[in-house]
């Protein structure tokens, strides 16, 4: 499903961010990706979903490598993922309801289904009495868990998630992963972001640890 | 767009008081052109003719001008019409008239040329040939005005180009990077909306018509302070210019200048959205 072969990227010179990372995720995977602070574990995520370029290596997803899609075509590989954001990445001057519609509204569903699958995206997070508010007037976990909304609102094949429950505590996170399990049993495939060691021992199935942007080893639970 | 209204107003500001600057250059240099013409229609040769003037001599001066395609009238004024006329214009003088034993004018021909086919050498050409004639004493042509006047407007025109030229170029870069900059500070969420999937035209139609609708408004709110203007400047100096006001009579922009302005704002605001727009569009 997701294969990354010799994965290479600098930022700075003589500064490797990441090191010849080779994994291979499987469809229907439920992946952690684990490792300390400025170890890569963003990196490797915008490298997948292709909003960086690595300085060397490929990526293959669903068969297709996607370092080759052309940039105004690249909408079709996003549409198949949903993204949790670090840092969320809301629309301030856009309602939650309507932050989370607009990756319907890309797909140019009617309006009628947009509003019911967005109202139950909402609902998963148990947002959905606050959905006409604007963002702003959320907390800090709130704003994640309309980010995970997002995410998950187009029923997407695979799901990257750059720490989902890092503002949550740990009775949500624990919600929000059963969340994200219980899509990966619909047949996502997920992969997770965290150094919450708790919630890998939890959900974990396959774990990577990234050490100072090398790939230290793989677990399988 | 009312939800940066704000900022949109700032934006409509900038855009109109650029296009009300082009206007009223625009405005001005229609104002010279109209003058130009104005006089240059007004163009007239007074032939003064001999006192003793016999009417075969006038029948042939009067049948040279008649021939000519380049005279639109001729009028026959006599010695005595002459003297009831400058009665009539100068009453306080009357009384050097009454004054004298004899009449001083001569009687003359009052020739009114073509509007639309004259040109300078042409006139000179039959005013020579017909002050030639006999019987024809002197001359009296506005040539040397209307000279000055044409050459005054074939510089205003030129001036026009070089300016005119300069300001809709600075015009389009103001306006461009007003649109590019709402853009701008909306980066962010055209980087989300490519992020969850949006194609870029799902991305760039709201923007651009965005860039349009603020180009057309700025444009049009400019031309209705224009008008404004250009309304109130005849109220303001209109007992100052007296004679004058009649003749500077401040036209608005023509039809075509209009929708030419307009249209300026749209393709303006059209490119500068897309400019901008296209940097965002690539990750």
């Amino acid at each position: 499903m997701i294969e990354l072969y010799h994965i290479w990227k600098q930022y700075q010179k003589a500064q490797w961010a990441l090191s010849d990372i080779t994994f291979h995720v499987e469809k229907g995977d439920f992946c952690f990706i684990t490792g300390p602070s400025g170890s890569g574990k963003t990196t490797l995520l915008k490298i997948m979903y292709r909003q960086i370029f690595p300085t060397e290596g490929q990526i293959v997803i669903d068969n297709r490598n996607i370092l080759k899609i052309s940039d105004h075509k690249i909408y079709q590989l996003r549409r198949s993922m949903g993204i949790v954001f670090q840092d969320f990445r809301l629309v301030f001057h856009k309602k939650v309801f309507e932050n989370v519609a607009v990756v319907l509204q890309v797909l140019g569903i009617p309006r009628k289904e947009v509003r019911r699958r967005a109202f139950n995206a909402l609902r998963m997070v148990n947002l959905h009495n606050k959905m006409w508010e604007y963002p702003a007037h959320l907390s800090y976990g709130e704003q994640q868990r309309v980010a995970i909304a997002r995410a998950v609102v187009n029923s997407p094949k695979i799901i990257l998630a750059d720490e989902p429950t890092g503002n949550l505590d740990t009775e949500l996170a624990f919600e929000i992963m059963s969340l994200f399990k219980e899509i990966n049993k619909k047949g996502a495939t997920v992969i997770i972001c965290t150094h919450d060691r708790e919630l890998i021992r939890n959900f974990g199935q396959k774990i990577l640890f990234l050490y100072k942007g090398k790939l230290l080893r793989k677990e399988l639970l | 767009m009312w939800q940066f209204r704000v900022r949109n107003f700032f934006s409509i500001t900038i855009i109109c008081l650029t296009f009300l600057t082009v206007g009223i250059f625009l405005a001005l240099a229609n104002n010279l052109e109209y003058m130009a013409e104005r006089i240059s229609n007004n163009m007239a040769a007074v032939f003064f003719l001999d006192k003793n003037i016999s009417e075969g001599e006038l029948d042939a001066i009067k049948a040279e001008l008649k021939k000519s395609p380049l005279v639109l009238e001729t009028t026959f004024v006599s010695a005595e019409e002459a003297v009831d006329k400058f009665r009539e214009k100068f009453p306080e003088l009357q009384g050097i008239i009454e004054n004298l034993k004899m009449n001083p004018f001569p009687p003359s021909l009052e020739t009114t040329f073509s509007e639309k086919t004259i040109t300078f050498r042409e006139a000179s050409g039959l005013i020579r040939r017909i002050t030639n004639m006999p019987g024809v004493e002197d001359v009296q042509f506005n040539q040397d005005w209307v000279d000055r006047m044409h050459s005054f407007s074939r510089l205003a025109k030129a001036i026009g180009f070089f300016l005119g030229g300069i300001l809709i170029l600075a015009s389009f870069f103001i306006i461009s990077n007003v649109i590019k900059l709402n853009v701008f500070a909306r980066k962010d969420e055209i980087e989300i909306l490519r992020l969850v999937g949006g194609t870029n035209s799902f991305i760039r139609v709201p923007y651009l018509l965005e860039g349009i609708t603020l180009g057309v408004i700025g444009a049009l709110v400019s031309l209705f302070l224009l008008f404004l203007l250009i309304n109130s400047i005849p109220i303001y100096l209109g007992s100052r210019l007296g004679v004058l006001n009649e003749l500077i009579n401040f036209r608005y922009l023509s039809l075509a200048q209009s929708i030419t302005l307009i249209t300026e704002g749209g393709i303006i605001g059209f490119l500068g959205s897309f400019s901008s727009l296209a940097r965002f569009l690539k990750t």
